[in-house]
């Protein structure tokens, strides 16, 4: 049982956003260490949650879907305190917090006890399809959350407003840059999951492809994520850009639950 | 015995430019007047502030009006010139409203344009000089870095200083929020005016690598090209080379928009649609105001420049209220500690921090010896007592003499941190507190 600790994890990024989102209309630093300090104590605690819920399965936390969206959010928040401090990211805290709140929520809604995985499935591959997928919706995530910062900071110039928003939200070109430079690492490392999501297909059911929901569903947001990096080289930039990403994210949103609910397969209930 | 802090002195806010010209004294005359300064008999320590905005003497001496009357005939006497109407420049300021005045100047708070922050380090110029010429002594010392403490509170808690009231800093401040850097960045100057070229000035200033200047006039574009080291074209073709600017500042005398929506969806399609920003300083516009409406391009007229710094210059007027608030507080502490430099209520708090340890650690053993006879508590009572005032009674009696010199202060001072006695309260340290502020007949 993992729920206490994700309450916790929960209670730790509201707060952070909570103090992100005081810090965008205040401008108070202290608000900002704040929301950082608790985004940190947040995934602190939120990796104690997959760390029991690990020992309770005996291998990672990462099959279910309950799993897979917990292990999720913990990624998006590690990548964004990692990437932070790298590319002066500050404010992009004030989206991220909230959407890695969203995300542990339905983690802790969609909950379900630790089930026994298909020794089908339990190879080399499983790890290996599992880690760039989550990574690479984490960063997505991340590039999601630096889209709409992009929007608003759009918004702000063109309408001439002059608040303390406009001040502190990063500059447009270092947004749609980020914007860029994750969209390639998280489409990246959707690509590699593809690829072994398809060699775990092979020893687990003996066909690469077999059109499975999830497998569908991928493939159209691969091909989606490929136009838009693609569309960069014909001058979608800027606002385009940022708004083929979020429409990108919903897709991959959409991809994500639905494969699960709406049409299971296989894959169905093991979520990777 | 007290000392009181005067400011004595003339800014803009009360004389006009040629009179503070007059009174300025140039960095090379320096150590005279320091000389001169400390010549004269009411005057102990003394800093002079001498900026283009403000010329002042912040001194201390033991009588307030004969030291602020002696600043007074220094100020008057400094190029040894007779000032016209001189008096009536001259502000003076005594005790707790000098320190006030001082904490303000640091803060930058009684500067022309409030918040830009020049003047604190002209004032930490102004008092390394004093200090190197012997000028200053434990209570202006504390005074100036009490000052600088207050202007970086000041500047670290309220946005006072962060937003730009020009029109060329608006440009560049919007510049940076558009482009990641300047550094790789070109601008383009459409026409010739001061504000354009101040615009321009300001960009480059901040990291903006190429120009490229033009006019109708194209010796004039020359002209501008050589001064801020750009390229000239030719009027007629700058349509062709406007592909190449990422700011472009318009300010001719057309009375038709010289850059259409037309001609940017064009150049944009060339750049790849990299972001342009057009800064249209010119009535009537150079540039079609639809360009605002295009993706990645971003117009400010000179109206919309005007509205930024408009919005800037009250939310300074609104941050210089809390500054003015946080000043309030650090004067009060300051006065505090200048009001604790009193020989008299020093010594009462020191016996007081003295008896009260006897006190307590007598109470103490008496409590762990109890089969002692009431003769011997006595004793032990009496001993204590006389340990500690054989302690005290030297450093009590050099509390107590009466020197005019700068050591006083300097051992009161030493005293009040020794023994941690800042922070005490006692009723008859309080009473002494305010006196040396007071203004005195």
């Amino acid at each position: 049982m993992d729920i206490p600790e994700l309450i916790l994890t929960m209670a730790c990024y509201l707060a952070a956003t909570a103090s992100f989102v005081g810090f965008l209309l205040t401008s108070r630093e202290s608000l900002h260490r704040a929301g950082s300090v608790l985004l940190a104590v947040g995934f602190g605690v939120h990796l104690v949650a997959i760390g029991v819920r690990s020992i309770e399965g005996g291998r990672l936390a990462a099959t279910t879907l309950h799993e897979a969206l917990s292990l999720l959010s913990c990624i998006i928040v590690g990548a964004y305190l990692a990437l932070q401090g790298r590319f002066k990211l500050a404010v992009i805290g004030a989206f991220v917090a909230p959407l890695a709140f969203i995300v542990t929520l339905s983690a802790v809604l969609f909950y379900s006890g630790v089930q026994d995985l298909p020794r089908t499935l339990n190879t080399v591959w499983l790890p290996a399809h599992i880690a760039p997928a989550l990574l690479g919706y984490a960063i997505l995530a991340v590039a999601f959350c630096v889209s709409i910062a992009y929007l608003l900071q759009e918004r702000q110039l063109k309408a001439k407003r002059r608040g303390g928003l406009l001040q502190r939200l990063p500059p447009l070109e270092t947004l749609d840059h980020l914007n860029y430079r994750f969209m390639v690492w998280g489409f990246s490392l959707f690509t590699l999951a593809i690829v072994t999501g398809a060699l775990l297909a092979k020893t687990a059911w003996g066909e690469f492809w077999s059109w499975e929901p999830v497998q569908v569903w991928s493939v159209i947001t691969w091909v989606l994520y490929a136009l838009l990096l693609q569309s960069r080289t014909i001058g979608w930039r800027g606002r385009l850009a940022a708004r083929l990403t979020i429409v990108g994210f919903a897709v991959l949103v959409l991809s994500f639950f639905s494969v699960n609910f709406v049409f299971p397969g296989k894959h169905g209930g093991h979520f990777g | 015995m007290n000392r009181e802090i005067i400011v004595v002195g003339l800014s803009h806010r009360t004389a006009p430019v040629e009179t503070r010209e007059q009174v300025a004294i140039a960095e090379a005359e320096m150590a005279a007047a320091y000389r001169r300064l400390l010549e004269r008999s009411h005057v102990e320590e003394g800093v002079i502030v001498s900026t283009c905005n403000r010329v002042e003497v912040i001194a201390t001496g033991q009588h307030a009006d004969a030291a602020a009357t002696d600043v007074a005939e220094f100020l008057r006497t400094s190029p040894d010139t007779e000032i016209e109407g001189f008096e009536e420049h001259l502000y003076v300021h005594r005790g707790v409203e000098a320190v006030r005045h001082v904490f303000r100047v640091a803060s930058s708070l009684d500067s022309m344009v409030v918040g830009e922050p020049q003047i604190l380090g002209q004032l930490k110029e102004s008092y390394t000089r004093a200090a190197s010429l012997g000028a200053t002594g434990t209570v202006l010392h504390r005074l100036f870095h009490k000052s600088f403490s207050t202007a970086k509170r000041v500047r670290a808690e309220t946005t006072i200083a962060s937003r730009a009231v020009s029109v060329a800093s608006a440009a560049v401040d919007l510049a940076r929020k558009i482009f990641e850097k300047l550094e790789d960045k070109t601008a383009m100057l459409i026409g010739a005016g001061q504000m354009s070229e101040l615009a321009a000035r300001h960009l480059l200033a901040n990291g903006v690598g190429n120009l490229i200047s033009t006019n109708r006039t194209f010796e004039r574009a020359v002209e501008l090209a050589r001064e801020f080291g750009g390229t000239p074209v030719p009027f007629e073709q700058f349509p062709r080379y406007l592909r190449l600017a990422d700011v472009v500042i318009g300010s001719t005398a057309a009375e038709e928009p010289v850059v259409t929506p037309a001609m940017v969806q064009e150049v944009l399609r060339e750049r790849n649609q990299q972001p342009m920003f057009f800064i249209d300083l010119s009535v009537p516009r150079n540039f079609d105001p639809r360009l605002n409406e295009m993706a990645n391009v971003y117009l400010y007229d000179i109206d919309d420049l005007e509205g930024v710094i408009e919005v800037n210059l009250e939310e300074r007027a609104r941050e210089a209220e809390k500054a003015e608030r946080l000043v309030d507080v650090e004067v009060e502490s300051f006065c505090r500690w200048l009001g604790s430099l009193n020989a008299v209520p020093t010594i009462v708090a020191l016996r007081r921090r003295i008896e009260s340890i006897r006190r307590a650690e007598l109470d103490r053993t008496l409590a762990s010896l109890r089969e002692l006879s009431e003769r011997e508590r006595d004793a032990l009572e009496a001993m204590t007592a006389a340990i500690c005032n054989k302690i005290l009674h030297a450093p009590i009696c050099k509390l107590k003499e009466r020197g005019d010199d700068e050591d006083e202060v300097f051992y009161i001072d030493a005293v009040l941190r020794l023994f941690d006695l800042d922070d005490e309260e006692p009723g008859a340290a309080k009473s002494g507190k305010v006196t040396p502020l007071r203004k005195r007949g």
